[in-house]
Protein backbone atom coordinates (compact mmCIF):
# COMPACT_ATOMS: atom_id res chain seq x y z
CA UNK A 1 0.00 0.00 0.00
CA UNK A 2 1.39 3.39 -1.20
CA UNK A 3 1.40 6.34 1.57
CA UNK A 4 -0.89 8.27 -0.13
CA UNK A 5 -3.35 4.90 0.09
CA UNK A 6 -2.67 5.12 3.77
CA UNK A 7 -3.25 8.43 4.55
CA UNK A 8 -6.62 8.37 2.55
CA UNK A 9 -7.55 4.97 4.42
CA UNK A 10 -6.66 7.51 8.02
CA UNK A 11 -8.82 9.90 6.37
CA UNK A 12 -12.00 8.04 6.25
CA UNK A 13 -12.52 8.62 10.16
CA UNK A 14 -12.14 11.60 9.49
CA UNK A 15 -15.88 12.29 9.71
CA UNK A 16 -15.80 10.51 13.17
CA UNK A 17 -13.22 12.66 14.15
CA UNK A 18 -14.85 16.01 13.09
CA UNK A 19 -18.16 14.73 14.91
CA UNK A 20 -16.81 14.32 18.10
CA UNK A 21 -15.01 17.45 18.00
CA UNK A 22 -18.11 19.12 16.85
CA UNK A 23 -20.54 17.79 19.54
CA UNK A 24 -17.78 18.32 21.85
CA UNK A 25 -17.84 21.85 21.44
CA UNK A 26 -21.16 22.26 22.25
CA UNK A 27 -20.72 20.45 25.45
CA UNK A 28 -17.68 22.76 26.03
CA UNK A 29 -18.55 26.12 25.27
CA UNK A 30 -21.73 26.32 27.59
CA UNK A 31 -20.16 24.05 30.37
CA UNK A 32 -17.02 26.92 30.40
CA UNK A 33 -18.99 30.08 29.72
CA UNK A 34 -21.56 29.43 32.66
CA UNK A 35 -19.62 27.44 34.98
CA UNK A 36 -16.91 29.81 34.59
CA UNK A 37 -19.24 32.86 35.57
CA UNK A 38 -20.88 31.32 37.94
CA UNK A 39 -17.80 30.92 40.12
CA UNK A 40 -17.13 34.72 39.07
CA UNK A 41 -20.13 35.90 40.47
CA UNK A 42 -21.57 33.44 43.56
CA UNK A 43 -19.20 33.42 46.88
CA UNK A 44 -19.74 30.70 49.56
CA UNK A 45 -21.47 27.48 49.48
CA UNK A 46 -22.89 27.51 45.87
CA UNK A 47 -19.15 28.80 44.68
CA UNK A 48 -18.24 25.45 46.25
CA UNK A 49 -20.11 23.47 44.31
CA UNK A 50 -19.40 25.09 41.32
CA UNK A 51 -15.92 24.87 41.75
CA UNK A 52 -16.59 20.83 42.92
CA UNK A 53 -18.02 20.14 39.61
CA UNK A 54 -15.40 22.21 37.59
CA UNK A 55 -12.51 20.41 39.71
CA UNK A 56 -14.13 16.74 39.14
CA UNK A 57 -13.87 17.65 35.00
CA UNK A 58 -11.18 19.32 35.10
CA UNK A 59 -8.54 16.97 37.53
CA UNK A 60 -9.83 13.44 36.45
CA UNK A 61 -7.20 12.69 33.70
CA UNK A 62 -9.62 12.19 30.46
CA UNK A 63 -8.91 8.52 29.48
CA UNK A 64 -9.93 7.32 33.08
CA UNK A 65 -13.25 9.64 32.86
CA UNK A 66 -13.81 8.06 29.43
CA UNK A 67 -13.59 4.76 30.43
CA UNK A 68 -15.58 5.39 33.86
CA UNK A 69 -18.16 6.71 32.02
CA UNK A 70 -18.60 4.46 29.25
CA UNK A 71 -18.67 1.09 31.45
CA UNK A 72 -20.15 2.23 34.58
CA UNK A 73 -22.97 4.11 32.98
CA UNK A 74 -24.57 0.93 31.74
CA UNK A 75 -23.77 -0.53 35.56
CA UNK A 76 -26.23 2.42 36.76
CA UNK A 77 -29.18 1.58 33.93
CA UNK A 78 -27.64 4.57 31.42
CA UNK A 79 -27.22 3.44 27.79
CA UNK A 80 -25.91 5.83 25.57
CA UNK A 81 -23.86 5.61 22.32
CA UNK A 82 -20.30 5.59 22.34
CA UNK A 83 -20.26 9.08 20.56
CA UNK A 84 -22.43 10.64 22.95
CA UNK A 85 -20.20 9.36 25.87
CA UNK A 86 -16.94 10.59 24.27
CA UNK A 87 -18.73 13.91 23.15
CA UNK A 88 -19.70 14.63 26.48
CA UNK A 89 -16.72 13.82 28.24
CA UNK A 90 -13.91 15.19 26.07
CA UNK A 91 -16.02 18.42 26.06
CA UNK A 92 -16.47 18.84 29.56
CA UNK A 93 -13.07 17.87 30.68
CA UNK A 94 -12.26 20.64 28.02
CA UNK A 95 -15.14 22.84 29.05
CA UNK A 96 -13.46 22.27 32.97
CA UNK A 97 -10.49 23.98 31.58
CA UNK A 98 -12.02 26.78 29.65
CA UNK A 99 -14.00 27.55 32.57
CA UNK A 100 -11.11 28.82 34.15
CA UNK A 101 -10.10 31.21 31.38
CA UNK A 102 -13.15 32.58 31.32
CA UNK A 103 -13.34 33.39 35.44
CA UNK A 104 -9.76 34.65 34.96
CA UNK A 105 -10.69 37.26 32.33
CA UNK A 106 -13.36 38.38 34.15
CA UNK A 107 -11.37 38.42 37.15
CA UNK A 108 -8.77 40.68 35.33
CA UNK A 109 -10.69 43.61 34.05
CA UNK A 110 -10.87 46.36 36.48
CA UNK A 111 -12.75 46.35 39.07
CA UNK A 112 -14.16 50.39 38.25
CA UNK A 113 -16.42 48.73 35.01
CA UNK A 114 -18.46 46.73 37.47
CA UNK A 115 -18.70 49.62 40.30
CA UNK A 116 -19.65 51.89 37.26
CA UNK A 117 -22.41 50.26 35.61
CA UNK A 118 -23.91 49.76 39.31
CA UNK A 119 -23.55 53.32 40.26
CA UNK A 120 -25.73 53.81 36.61
CA UNK A 121 -28.29 51.67 38.49
CA UNK A 122 -27.39 48.83 36.22
CA UNK A 123 -28.69 45.03 37.39
CA UNK A 124 -25.76 43.08 37.88
CA UNK A 125 -26.52 40.22 35.27
CA UNK A 126 -27.03 43.41 32.78
CA UNK A 127 -23.19 44.46 33.83
CA UNK A 128 -22.07 41.23 33.38
CA UNK A 129 -23.65 40.44 29.87
CA UNK A 130 -23.46 43.98 28.67
CA UNK A 131 -19.59 45.63 30.05
CA UNK A 132 -17.90 42.67 31.63
CA UNK A 133 -18.33 39.72 29.23
CA UNK A 134 -17.97 41.57 25.66
CA UNK A 135 -14.73 42.97 27.13
CA UNK A 136 -13.81 39.52 29.07
CA UNK A 137 -13.87 37.31 25.79
CA UNK A 138 -11.31 39.11 24.15
CA UNK A 139 -8.57 37.79 26.60
CA UNK A 140 -10.06 34.40 26.59
CA UNK A 141 -10.01 33.64 22.70
CA UNK A 142 -6.20 32.67 22.65
CA UNK A 143 -7.21 30.10 25.30
CA UNK A 144 -9.90 29.17 24.18
CA UNK A 145 -8.15 28.23 20.65
CA UNK A 146 -5.65 26.03 22.77
CA UNK A 147 -8.15 24.25 24.23
CA UNK A 148 -9.50 23.64 20.84
CA UNK A 149 -6.63 21.86 19.83
CA UNK A 150 -6.56 19.54 23.11
CA UNK A 151 -10.14 18.66 22.14
CA UNK A 152 -9.04 17.62 18.48
CA UNK A 153 -6.02 15.94 20.16
CA UNK A 154 -8.11 14.08 22.67
CA UNK A 155 -10.72 12.86 19.86
CA UNK A 156 -7.29 9.97 19.56
CA UNK A 157 -8.94 8.57 22.43
CA UNK A 158 -12.53 7.41 21.16
CA UNK A 159 -10.50 4.91 19.49
CA UNK A 160 -10.31 3.14 22.17
CA UNK A 161 -14.01 2.91 22.93
CA UNK A 162 -14.30 1.45 19.59
CA UNK A 163 -15.25 4.67 17.37
CA UNK A 164 -13.80 4.62 14.25
CA UNK A 165 -11.84 7.98 13.99
CA UNK A 166 -8.47 8.78 12.34
CA UNK A 167 -6.55 6.71 15.04
CA UNK A 168 -8.58 3.36 15.12
CA UNK A 169 -8.28 3.61 11.41
CA UNK A 170 -4.79 3.38 11.45
CA UNK A 171 -4.78 0.49 13.77
CA UNK A 172 -7.16 -1.11 11.32
CA UNK A 173 -4.32 -0.90 9.08
CA UNK A 174 -1.97 -1.76 11.17
CA UNK A 175 -3.34 -5.13 11.46
CA UNK A 176 -3.68 -5.82 7.32
CA UNK A 177 -0.12 -5.15 6.79
CA UNK A 178 3.42 -4.47 8.78
CA UNK A 179 4.30 -1.20 7.86
CA UNK A 180 4.57 0.88 11.56
CA UNK A 181 6.70 3.92 10.10
CA UNK A 182 4.27 4.23 7.07
CA UNK A 183 0.79 3.76 8.96
CA UNK A 184 2.08 5.86 12.29
CA UNK A 185 3.52 8.94 10.27
CA UNK A 186 0.51 9.01 7.94
CA UNK A 187 -1.16 8.80 11.35
CA UNK A 188 0.57 12.07 12.43
CA UNK A 189 0.48 13.91 9.15
CA UNK A 190 -3.15 13.26 9.25
CA UNK A 191 -3.51 15.11 12.92
CA UNK A 192 -0.73 17.53 12.45
CA UNK A 193 -3.06 19.01 9.00
CA UNK A 194 -5.77 19.43 11.53
CA UNK A 195 -4.18 20.75 14.32
CA UNK A 196 -0.95 22.72 12.92
CA UNK A 197 -3.05 25.65 11.32
CA UNK A 198 -4.84 26.22 14.63
CA UNK A 199 -1.63 26.13 16.41
CA UNK A 200 -0.41 28.71 14.13
CA UNK A 201 -3.92 30.86 14.61
CA UNK A 202 -3.56 30.50 18.14
CA UNK A 203 0.14 31.49 18.21
CA UNK A 204 -0.89 34.47 16.07
CA UNK A 205 -3.71 35.87 18.39
CA UNK A 206 -1.88 35.37 21.52
CA UNK A 207 1.02 37.68 20.11
CA UNK A 208 -1.32 40.26 19.04
CA UNK A 209 -2.86 40.11 22.72
CA UNK A 210 0.46 40.53 23.86
CA UNK A 211 2.80 43.44 23.67
CA UNK A 212 5.43 41.57 21.06
CA UNK A 213 9.37 41.99 22.71
CA UNK A 214 12.33 41.57 21.16
CA UNK A 215 13.45 37.85 21.66
CA UNK A 216 16.81 37.44 23.67
CA UNK A 217 19.10 35.47 21.33
CA UNK A 218 21.28 32.58 23.04
CA UNK B 1 -25.17 -5.90 36.16
CA UNK B 2 -25.32 -3.83 39.00
CA UNK B 3 -22.60 -2.28 40.73
CA UNK B 4 -20.73 -4.32 43.53
CA UNK B 5 -19.16 -2.13 46.53
CA UNK B 6 -17.68 -5.17 47.61
CA UNK B 7 -15.65 -5.51 44.45
CA UNK B 8 -14.64 -1.93 43.95
CA UNK B 9 -13.07 -2.13 47.57
CA UNK B 10 -11.08 -5.49 46.45
CA UNK B 11 -10.04 -3.74 43.09
CA UNK B 12 -9.22 -0.41 44.86
CA UNK B 13 -6.22 -2.47 46.65
CA UNK B 14 -5.00 -3.96 43.18
CA UNK B 15 -5.06 -0.75 41.56
CA UNK B 16 -3.19 1.16 44.71
CA UNK B 17 -0.44 -1.51 44.44
CA UNK B 18 0.16 0.02 41.43
CA UNK B 19 0.57 3.79 42.68
CA UNK B 20 4.34 3.34 43.20
CA UNK B 21 4.68 2.56 39.35
CA UNK B 22 2.32 6.14 38.41
CA UNK B 23 4.22 8.02 40.88
CA UNK B 24 8.00 7.16 39.76
CA UNK B 25 7.39 7.21 35.75
CA UNK B 26 6.02 10.89 36.07
CA UNK B 27 8.64 11.97 38.03
CA UNK B 28 11.54 10.32 35.27
CA UNK B 29 9.22 11.41 32.32
CA UNK B 30 8.55 14.84 34.06
CA UNK B 31 12.54 15.49 34.54
CA UNK B 32 13.03 13.87 30.96
CA UNK B 33 10.35 16.59 29.87
CA UNK B 34 12.35 19.77 31.46
CA UNK B 35 15.40 18.33 29.98
CA UNK B 36 14.41 18.37 26.66
CA UNK B 37 12.13 21.50 26.79
CA UNK B 38 15.08 23.43 28.25
CA UNK B 39 17.03 22.19 25.53
CA UNK B 40 14.84 22.91 22.05
CA UNK B 41 14.05 26.43 23.72
CA UNK B 42 18.04 27.06 24.39
CA UNK B 43 18.36 25.87 20.22
CA UNK B 44 15.17 27.70 19.16
CA UNK B 45 17.20 30.78 20.25
CA UNK B 46 20.08 30.54 18.54
CA UNK B 47 20.30 31.28 14.52
CA UNK B 48 18.08 31.27 11.91
CA UNK B 49 17.48 28.26 10.18
CA UNK B 50 18.16 25.91 12.99
CA UNK B 51 16.03 27.99 15.37
CA UNK B 52 12.73 28.10 12.60
CA UNK B 53 13.74 24.20 12.75
CA UNK B 54 12.85 23.90 16.29
CA UNK B 55 9.98 26.05 16.33
CA UNK B 56 8.45 24.05 13.57
CA UNK B 57 9.23 20.68 15.62
CA UNK B 58 7.55 22.28 18.97
CA UNK B 59 4.49 23.37 17.08
CA UNK B 60 4.63 19.56 15.92
CA UNK B 61 5.24 17.64 19.01
CA UNK B 62 2.36 19.95 20.43
CA UNK B 63 -0.13 19.06 17.34
CA UNK B 64 -0.32 15.81 17.76
CA UNK B 65 -2.29 13.12 20.06
CA UNK B 66 0.11 11.79 22.94
CA UNK B 67 -1.75 8.65 22.36
CA UNK B 68 -1.08 8.62 18.72
CA UNK B 69 2.75 9.52 19.75
CA UNK B 70 3.03 6.44 22.03
CA UNK B 71 1.56 3.93 19.55
CA UNK B 72 4.27 5.93 16.55
CA UNK B 73 7.34 5.06 19.58
CA UNK B 74 6.05 1.88 20.18
CA UNK B 75 5.62 0.37 16.69
CA UNK B 76 8.51 2.26 14.62
CA UNK B 77 10.99 1.61 17.33
CA UNK B 78 11.50 -2.59 16.53
CA UNK B 79 11.05 -1.61 12.96
CA UNK B 80 14.51 -0.49 13.26
CA UNK B 81 15.80 -3.28 15.28
CA UNK B 82 15.74 -1.01 18.48
CA UNK B 83 13.18 -3.44 21.12
CA UNK B 84 12.60 -1.33 24.42
CA UNK B 85 10.66 -2.19 27.12
CA UNK B 86 6.54 -0.97 27.04
CA UNK B 87 7.78 1.50 30.55
CA UNK B 88 11.09 2.93 28.48
CA UNK B 89 8.76 3.87 25.27
CA UNK B 90 6.62 5.24 27.77
CA UNK B 91 8.42 7.70 29.69
CA UNK B 92 10.31 8.69 26.25
CA UNK B 93 6.72 9.07 25.22
CA UNK B 94 5.24 11.32 28.07
CA UNK B 95 9.17 13.42 28.22
CA UNK B 96 8.66 14.31 24.40
CA UNK B 97 4.45 15.22 24.44
CA UNK B 98 5.45 17.58 27.62
CA UNK B 99 8.96 18.73 26.57
CA UNK B 100 7.04 21.04 23.59
CA UNK B 101 4.53 22.18 25.92
CA UNK B 102 7.55 23.00 28.33
CA UNK B 103 9.55 24.49 25.94
CA UNK B 104 6.89 27.42 25.83
CA UNK B 105 6.96 27.51 29.24
CA UNK B 106 10.55 28.07 29.34
CA UNK B 107 10.48 30.74 26.16
CA UNK B 108 7.87 33.00 28.75
CA UNK B 109 10.44 32.62 31.71
CA UNK B 110 13.09 33.80 29.36
CA UNK B 111 11.63 36.28 28.49
CA UNK B 112 10.78 37.43 31.64
CA UNK B 113 14.33 38.28 32.93
CA UNK B 114 15.47 41.73 32.65
CA UNK B 115 17.46 42.35 29.41
CA UNK B 116 19.81 43.70 31.48
CA UNK B 117 21.14 40.11 33.13
CA UNK B 118 22.17 39.33 29.56
CA UNK B 119 23.90 42.21 28.46
CA UNK B 120 25.30 42.31 31.99
CA UNK B 121 26.92 38.92 31.38
CA UNK B 122 28.23 39.68 28.19
CA UNK B 123 30.00 42.74 29.56
CA UNK B 124 31.51 40.50 32.03
CA UNK B 125 33.28 38.03 29.54
CA UNK B 126 30.81 34.81 30.69
CA UNK B 127 30.78 32.48 28.55
CA UNK B 128 27.47 31.20 26.62
CA UNK B 129 27.04 28.25 28.62
CA UNK B 130 28.00 29.39 32.36
CA UNK B 131 25.23 31.96 31.08
CA UNK B 132 23.05 29.53 30.42
CA UNK B 133 23.18 27.47 33.56
CA UNK B 134 23.82 29.93 35.93
CA UNK B 135 22.08 33.31 34.83
CA UNK B 136 19.40 32.50 32.99
CA UNK B 137 18.08 28.74 34.07
CA UNK B 138 18.13 29.77 37.85
CA UNK B 139 15.76 33.31 37.39
CA UNK B 140 13.76 31.50 34.67
CA UNK B 141 12.86 28.41 36.95
CA UNK B 142 11.52 31.16 39.73
CA UNK B 143 9.33 32.63 37.00
CA UNK B 144 7.66 29.97 35.61
CA UNK B 145 7.60 27.39 39.17
CA UNK B 146 3.72 27.47 38.80
CA UNK B 147 2.77 27.02 35.50
CA UNK B 148 5.59 24.17 35.30
CA UNK B 149 4.02 22.88 38.72
CA UNK B 150 0.65 23.03 36.51
CA UNK B 151 2.15 21.10 33.50
CA UNK B 152 3.86 18.46 36.07
CA UNK B 153 0.42 17.79 37.47
CA UNK B 154 -1.31 17.17 33.77
CA UNK B 155 1.84 14.65 33.36
CA UNK B 156 0.50 12.87 36.33
CA UNK B 157 -2.52 12.60 34.66
CA UNK B 158 -1.34 11.67 31.56
CA UNK B 159 0.33 8.19 32.63
CA UNK B 160 -2.63 6.30 32.32
CA UNK B 161 -2.19 6.91 28.32
CA UNK B 162 0.67 3.84 29.25
CA UNK B 163 -2.18 1.51 29.77
CA UNK B 164 -2.78 1.09 26.46
CA UNK B 165 1.00 -0.23 25.42
CA UNK B 166 0.61 -2.33 28.35
CA UNK B 167 2.47 -0.93 31.35
CA UNK B 168 1.97 -1.63 34.88
CA UNK B 169 0.65 1.44 36.30
CA UNK B 170 -2.69 1.94 38.18
CA UNK B 171 -5.00 2.54 35.36
CA UNK B 172 -3.30 -0.55 33.37
CA UNK B 173 -4.00 -2.64 36.58
CA UNK B 174 -7.67 -1.65 36.65
CA UNK B 175 -8.13 -2.37 33.09
CA UNK B 176 -6.23 -6.20 33.86
CA UNK B 177 -9.18 -6.43 36.71
CA UNK B 178 -12.11 -5.82 33.99
CA UNK B 179 -10.23 -7.96 31.48
CA UNK B 180 -9.80 -10.79 33.90
CA UNK B 181 -13.20 -10.63 35.33
CA UNK B 182 -15.46 -8.60 32.33
CA UNK B 183 -16.28 -6.37 35.05
CA UNK B 184 -15.56 -2.87 34.18
CA UNK B 185 -17.95 -0.44 36.15
CA UNK B 186 -16.21 -1.05 39.51
CA UNK B 187 -12.27 -1.45 38.56
CA UNK B 188 -13.13 2.19 36.34
CA UNK B 189 -14.36 3.80 39.02
CA UNK B 190 -12.29 3.21 41.65
CA UNK B 191 -9.16 3.65 39.48
CA UNK B 192 -10.84 7.43 38.64
CA UNK B 193 -11.77 7.62 42.46
CA UNK B 194 -7.69 7.34 42.97
CA UNK B 195 -6.84 9.80 40.03
CA UNK B 196 -9.09 12.34 41.17
CA UNK B 197 -7.81 12.26 44.67
CA UNK B 198 -4.25 12.09 43.69
CA UNK B 199 -4.35 14.93 41.08
CA UNK B 200 -6.51 16.93 43.40
CA UNK B 201 -4.17 16.34 46.52
CA UNK B 202 -1.06 17.26 44.44
CA UNK B 203 -3.02 20.69 42.70
CA UNK B 204 -3.11 21.56 46.38
CA UNK B 205 0.68 21.11 46.79
CA UNK B 206 1.73 22.46 44.30
CA UNK B 207 -0.34 25.85 44.96
CA UNK B 208 0.82 25.77 48.51
CA UNK B 209 4.55 25.70 47.19
CA UNK B 210 3.93 28.22 44.86
CA UNK B 211 2.75 30.63 47.87
CA UNK B 212 6.15 30.03 49.49
CA UNK B 213 8.09 30.37 46.54
CA UNK B 214 6.04 33.79 45.82
CA UNK B 215 6.22 34.42 49.63
CA UNK B 216 10.23 34.41 49.61
CA UNK B 217 10.72 35.95 45.97
CA UNK B 218 8.97 39.00 47.79
CA UNK B 219 11.31 39.22 50.71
Amino acid sequence: MSQIEIIQNIFQGFGVTATVTILGLIYAIPFALVAGVLQYVLLGLPRTLVTAVIEFWRSSPVIVLLFVFYYSLPAFGIRLSSTTVAAMVLGLNIGGYGSQAVRAALQALPRGQVEAGLALGLKRWTVLGCIELPQAIRSMIPTFINQLIQLIKGTALVSLIALTDMTYRAKELAQIEYNPVGIYSGLLLAYLALCYPVTIFGRRLERRSSFGGRQREL
Amino acid sequence: MSFDLNFALATLQTILSALSTTIWVSIVSSLGAAVLGFLWEILRRTSMPLGWVMQVMIDSIRSTPLLVQIYTLYFVFPYYGVTLPALAVGIIALSVYYSGYLAEIFKAGIDAIDPGQFDAAKALGIGRITTIFLIVAPQMLRNIAAPMGNYFISLLKATPYLAVIAVPEMFGSALDVASDTFRYAEPMLAAGLIFLLLSVSIAQLVKMLEQRLLARGKR
